[in-house]
């Protein structure tokens, strides 16, 4: 591992370089999934997510060097990415709760979004 | 292009019900092209117009139905207006997994709350409007979130979500009178000490219920209940819009794409 950069900064501030985003993202995504296998199959929200998260994950399997992930997943750096992970973690778990891929609530009231009245 | 701005899309929720994966794309770049072409181009008839930028509006209209695609159970509406501006119309109960969704879901990541504003409008039956409006600095993108509520309803404070709702919600309470359940720390922010009512309610008097004013004999500043030395004259109090035809022709527009709106679901 002598070859290694050594980044010094993200250059964002609160947001420090990680030792080991490869390790962090795999159990991240793992989670991910697994939280995502609690909600229905056909549910969009975990279509989609499912979509997103499996392409990620297979990048990060696949392409050891840092630099080179960071240009494939394009979202940013490694540890933006990790922090964007930590989020959808969070999201499907209360995503399983809330059910959004149930049928609409309640209609708006009539002429609740017409304007001007 | 000239009546671009004036164009409001509507897009029924039923009609966007369809399978796709996309999120917002990257296009930071191209409103700035687009703004050097429209100041080059001389066909403009009204070049203070912001011309619409084609890309962006289906950018938006795609991240729209994504939304709806993904929370159907919230969602009642969703509408780019003017152009560029994407507004999400969701159900009170909502706030808060809508919120949440388009702060931590990859494809949106709206991290960044702008401001949460509210609209009074007494004649409906819901006459408060509760409007977030979040930024993507990700994807260089502006999303509006409307809700309503009335005086008595309250409505999901969504502190939990963004730290930074806290005095927004504050700053309606105070001055519409919505109350926000499991708000932190619900009190006045902007008006006096002792102050009664919520300014920016159609129904407060423009000049207040009381005034302030120095007492000599008391040495103290006295509130004392509002009293006009002269009656108010009578003002011909018309909205000011009403008299830009441009304003009323919008009006028609919105008018005919809700006719529009139960012929497409019947189709379907």
């Amino acid at each position: 591992m002598a070859a290694v950069v050594i980044k010094k900064t993200t250059g964002l501030t609160g947001l420090a370089v990680h030792r080991n985003p490869h390790h962090v993202l795999t159990v991240l995504y793992n989670k991910i999934l697994r939280s995502l296998g609690k909600i229905p199959q056909d549910a969009p929200y975990r279509c989609n997510t499912e979509q997103i998260v499996k392409e990620r994950f297979q990048h990060v399997k696949t392409e050891l060097d840092p630099v080179k992930l960071e240009q494939k997943i394009g979202c940013g750096q490694l540890e933006e990415v990790i922090k964007q992970a930590e989020n959808e973690l969070l999201l499907s778990r209360q995503m399983a709760h809330w059910k959004p891929w149930e049928p609409l609530l309640k209609e708006a009231p009539k002429n609740q979004w017409k304007w001007p009245i | 292009m000239a009546s671009c701005w004036r164009r409001i899309t509507s897009l029924p929720v039923a009609s966007l019900l369809r399978s796709s994966s996309i999120g917002l794309t990257r296009a930071a770049a191209v409103p700035h092209l687009y703004r050097c072409q429209s100041n080059t181009a001389t066909t403009e008839t009204k070049p203070t117009v912001r011309p619409v930028n084609a890309v962006c509006q289906s950018q938006l209209q795609e991240f729209g139905a994504y939304i709806v695609e993904n929370l159907p159970k919230y969602v009642q509406r969703v509408e780019v207006s003017h152009g560029d501006e994407l507004e999400i119309m969701i159900c009170p109960d909502g706030i808060v997994p809508v919120l949440s969704f388009l702060k931590d879901h990859h494809s949106a990541q709206f991290t960044n709350i702008v401001d949460i504003c509210g609209v009074d409008i007494p004649t409906r039956e819901n006459r408060f409007e509760i409007v977030y409006h979040l930024r993507s600095l990700r994807y260089s993108s502006v999303v509006r979130v409307k809700t309503y509520t009335d005086e008595l309803t309250p409505i999901d404070s969504c502190c939990s979500v963004f730290a930074g709702a806290n005095w927004y919600e504050r700053e309606i309470f105070d001055m519409f009178g919505v109350f926000f359940s499991n708000h932190p720390d619900l009190r006045r922010i902007l008006t006096d000490y002792g102050f009664e009512g919520h300014p920016f309610r159609k129904d407060f008097p423009v000049s207040g219920y009381v005034e302030v004013r120095y007492d000599d004999e008391a040495k103290r500043v006295v509130i004392e209940p509002l009293e006009l030395a002269q009656e108010f004259r009578k003002f011909d109090l018309h909205s000011p819009w009403e008299m830009f035809p441009a304003f009323a022709e919008r009006n028609q527009n919105v008018a005919a794409v809700d006719q529009q709106e139960p012929k497409a679901d019947e189709k379907k």
